[in-house]
Order: structure tokens, then sequence, then C-alpha cells
């Protein structure tokens, strides 16, 4: 399992990459036609450009919770025996997973009202799009099942090794 | 539920995941469930449409292209090149190094519109340099975390594109009114550099030659037109921001891969990702904040807020400082784009309410969030400047409260002569400011 979500963390990050590239294209596209006359005005380069970064981001968000650089705040001390990080791990896991849940639900139904609507500018079915939304939930899914697994193992460890 | 319930509601459920460190963004999709749930006339889909919404934008893909641009020009080591003009410029004053450093950051944030790609790529350079020279660690961390605050403030700058596209204020106009403030806060840093110096008998180095200087200039200029050609592209309505910031992603490309020949394939491949994944984290966090933020709109808490204070806050001066504060207390906990969506969106009212200036409005808020970059315990800048520094945050936080003192003057002589902003824009760009 932990084979497969490594090899699938690393078809995300290098989809990621590819797509801030290609970002770069539809902007320039859009430049140069103002300016140069050299290629035709294109209407769909905004459009492109606008549902590329939805991608962007939404992926960006499920490699970050497997990597855990999801911003946090250092509030409270940080936890010391393996006990407490796989507690403290535990509550901000189980807490995320709930985010997830709602995203997978309702995500469905956001992806099913996009399967009948078709985009403004290059009539590309929205479903293309909106599917971002419940598969990101998907991800978060898998990711968070990851790491709880690693703070359930946190926790069991006996206590006596905590003292190193 | 009334606006008094409902924010108490969100802001509480928020407030309790931070402290159990659930990450900022997850954090606040979660503080919506509740409301969306309780209330018949919503459900958990208005969460993902609100973000959907806000994600489908052309001005916020500016954000990426600033952040890449930045990170392309420390790859291309032209923050290098930055650095040897700051050090032929300003290197014989007293506290050369910190002198530079903030001259630096100065000349970096006039090129990039990122601080934390600021604080990342001067303090790699800087924070070494000025531990060997002897200068305390603590101060070197903190001046440097401070002075990359400007990156935000000098143009062009990542927020006031964010501000613009959500408050409909010109960017262009906002661009120009940064300039002072920007400038304001360099100046003030290099005069608390100075007393640092002459009390801690910090090293000064040999004054450059005026052939040092002109070589140093030849090598940085390329560099130094960016602004030029963003910022002049915007106000002389050439191009977009969003078109503007692609503009310096290509220049930067060209000057690193082409003209310095100082960035491979390779290294173009690893910025772009890392680029990407520093942008989307941030960004997914705005669409969980502008749910948050329409949430307390579809409430009417930003009226409710305004009542509540109309008492006291009606006048430009005490609107403008509780707008500071603020913003200065929710920078302390999260990100500056957020904390624009959900508090600019709050106290909008109470701005308008005051009779101030938008623009002024904006640049109190973008000053006020600059300096939350380096206010613990959520400061990106000063994390950043601690990691390279290799020291903890609590043992910089003196030198940054005395240096963040003398940042506050230059706030507070914003909020009460809102001129030192608006009389750039009028004088360049009459037409976006009246």
């Amino acid at each position: 399992m932990t084979k497969f979500l490594a090899g699938y963390h690393r078809l995300l990050t290098t989809v990621l990459t590819v797509l801030m590239g290609l970002l770069i294209i539809p902007v320039t596209l859009q430049i140069l036609s103002r300016y140069t006359g050299l290629i035709p005005r294109y209407i769909w380069t905004e459009e492109a450009a606008r549902f590329c970064f939805v991608w962007i981001i939404m992926i960006g968000s499920m490699i970050a919770v497997r990597d855990r650089s999801h911003f946090d705040v250092d509030l409270l001390p940080h936890p010391k025996t393996p006990r407490q990080k796989g507690l403290a791990g535990l509550v901000v896991h189980l807490t995320m997973l709930v985010l997830a849940v709602v995203f997978i639900r309702y995500g469905y139904d956001f992806a099913k009202f996009g399967a009948i609507q078709s985009s403004e500018m290059s009539g590309i079915n929205m479903l293309s799009i909106y599917i971002a939304f419940p598969l990101a939930g998907v991800t978060w899914a898998l990711f968070l099942g990851e790491n709880i697994a690693a703070d359930v193992r946190l926790l069991r460890q006996p206590a006596t090794e905590s003292s190193a | 539920m009334s606006p008094g319930e409902v924010s108490l509601l969100m802001f509480g459920v928020f407030a309790v995941l931070i402290v159990v460190r659930i990450p900022v963004s997850f954090a606040l999709g979660l503080a919506c469930l509740p409301v969306l749930l309780i209330d018949n006339r919503l459900n958990p889909v208005v969460l993902i449409s609100e973000m959907w919404k806000s994600y489908n934008s052309f001005i916020l893909l500016s954000v990426p292209f600033f952040v890449l641009s930045a990170n392309l020009m420390n790859a291309a080591r032209i923050t290098e090149r930055l650095v040897t003009l700051a050090r032929a410029s300003v290197g014989h004053l007293p506290g050369g190094l910190g002198q530079i450093n903030v001259v630096v950051s100065m000349l970096f944030a006039g090129v990039s519109g990122s601080s934390t790609a600021e604080a990342a790529g001067i303090g790699s350079l800087m924070i070494p340099a000025m531990k060997k020279q002897g200068y305390d660690t603590s101060f070197t961390v903190a001046i440097t975390a401070c002075a990359a605050t400007m990156g935000v403030i000098i143009p062009p700058s990542i927020l006031m594109v964010v501000w613009g596209g959500l408050m409909s204020v010109s960017i262009g106009a906002m661009f120009l009114a940064g300039v002072v403030p920007g400038v304001m806060i360099g100046l003030f840093l290099m005069g608390t550099v100075y007393v640092y110096a002459k009390v801690r008998r910090y090293p000064v180095a040999q004054r450059a030659s005026a052939k040092e200087f002109f070589s140093a200039l030849r090598g940085a200029i390329l560099a130094l037109i960016t602004p030029a050609i963003i910022v002049g592209g915007i106000v002389g309505g050439f191009f977009t921001p969003t078109e503007a910031s692609v503009i310096a992603v290509l220049y930067a490309a060209a000057l690193g891969g082409v003209v310095y020949r100082t960035l491979g394939r390779k290294e173009f491949g690893a910025v772009l990702h890392e680029s990407a994944r520093l942008s989307a984290v941030s960004l997914f966090c705005i669409g969980t904040a502008s749910a948050f933020g329409w949430l307390l709109a579809y409430y009417r808490v930003p009226q409710a807020f305004v009542g509540a204070l109309s008492g006291w806050a009606t006048g430009p001066i005490s609107a403008g400082l509780l707008i500071a504060l603020a913003f200065l207390i929710i920078g302390c906990f999260i990100d500056a784009i957020p904390a624009i969506i959900i508090m600019g969106t709050i106290l909008l009212p109470l701005a308008q309410n005051a009779g101030m200036h938008p623009i002024h409005f904006a640049l109190i808020g973008v000053i006020s969030l600059a300096f939350g970059l380096v206010t613990p315990p959520y400061g990106l800048c000063l994390l950043i400047a601690a990691s390279i520094g290799q020291i903890k945050v609590v043992a910089t936080l003196k030198d940054v409260g005395i240096i963040l003192t003398a940042m506050l003057l230059v706030l507070l002589l914003v909020i009460v002569f809102p001129e030192l902003v608006l009389f750039l824009p009028r004088l360049i760009a009459p037409q976006f400011v009246d």
C-alpha cells in the first residue's frame, strides 16, 4: 500500500510540474496575439489558464497532505514522547479526515452538477474540472489513512523506548 | 442565527482547531461546516462551490507566476548580483553587511512580489556571511526577516494583486502607492542597523571605488529594470497584472537561461515544481477562506461589526488604527492572503463609513499584513530566516521587537498622513485614483 501511495504521490508531483509549465503558454499566447498579430486572438486562452490553475491548486493540496506541508500554527508546546506524538497526530489527521469525507460526499453532488454544464468559451464539459474536488477528497483520505496508520504505530510503541 | 452567534460559532471552531494544530486551510473549511449543516437554506456543497468560484479567477493566476519569477531570480543567481551592487553602494556604512541586507531587500522587492522568496533567497546569501563577520545571529535573522517584508510593500506585490482583484481597487495605483512607505521602511531599517552597529561595534568595510560601483551596477542593471517593465506595463495599460507576472517569469528565465547562462533545464524544472507546490498550498487556503468570508457576509457580519463600532471608530484616523490593529492581530495567526479575504471584507464597510480612500485602506491593510510575516507564532519570513540561521525563533524575538517598533512608526505615519501613499499615484496615474 505504501508503495502504491508513493507511486501515486510521484505521479501527482509530475502532473503538477507539467501543469505549471503549461500554465505559462496560454497567457503568453494572449499577449503575443494582442501585440504582434502573428497568431490569431484565441478566446480560449484565458479559460484554459484558469482551468489549469484550478487543477494545480487541488493537486498541490493533495501532495501537501502526504508531505504534511499544509501550514499550521505553533501555539501549544511540541509533543515529546512517541505516545504524545501519536496522539497529537491522530487528533489532527482524524479531524482533517472529516473535511475529506465532506469533499467526497458533497464533491460528488458538485461534480454531478458539472456533468450537465459546458464551459462558456471552449464548450468543454465542466465535469473535467469539477471532478478535481471529489478526487481531492479521495486522495486526502488515502494519504490521511497512511498518516493515521503511522500515528497508531507510534501509539503502540512501548513507553520504555520513549526515553530516547 | 444572528450575526453575533454565527461569528462566535465560526471563529470559535476555527480557534479551537488552530490550537490543536489542524492546518489553517483545513480549519477554515471545517469551521464553515456547523453553520452550513444547521441552516436549512444552505448545505456543504456551498463550501465547494465558493472555493471553485474563488479559484476560477484570472487575477489570482498571477500569484504562482510572481512566486516563480522570484524563485527563478534566486536560482539564476541574480540575487547575488543585487548583493554585489548593494555592497558597492552602502557596504562602507556602519553595520556594512546589515545595510547591504536592507538595500538588497529593497532591490529584490522591486524585482519580485513575494516576501517569502525574498527571505529564502537573501537569507541564504546574507545570513551565513553576516554570522561569519561576527554579527549576532539573532540580529542577523531578525533584520533579514524584517527587511523581507518590503517584498510585498514595494511593487510589484502579490498581496496588492489579491487585494485589487477582491475589492476592485486599481492594482497599478496600489503599486505606485507602495513605493513611498516601502522606501521609508527601508530607510528606517537602515537607521536601526546604524544604531545597532554603533552600540555593538559591528565591523565597517572599506568604501567601494566608483569603478567597482559602476561595474556592480552594470552587472545588476538588467535585473533592475524588471520593476519598470512590470509596474510601467500595468500602469501604462499595456498588460493586465497576470500578463505582467508572466512577462516577469519569461524575463527572469531569459536572463538566467540565455543572458547569464546560470539556469539549466534541470534547475528550471526544479524551480517550476517548487514554485507550483508552494503557491498551491497557499492558494488552496484562499478557497476555504473565501467560503468562510462568504458565510460571514451571508449573515451580514461585516455590517453588524460596523454597527457595534460606530460609536468610536468614525474618524479616518481612529478607523485606520483599528484596521491596522485587526490586520496585525490576524496576521499573527494566518497567512496574509486568507487574512485579506476574511478581514478585508469585514473591515471594508468600516473604512467606507469613516470616509477613507480605498487605496489608503488597502495600503494600511497590506503594510500591517506584511508585518504579520515576522510576528510569531505564524510569521513565515521569520520562520524561514531562523531556519537558515539555525536559531530558535524565540531567541530572535527581542531583536525582532526592536526592529518592528521602527517599522510600526512608518505604519503610524501612513495612517495619520494618507498623502504619503496617495500623492505618487495622484501624480503619475490620477485616472486610477479619483
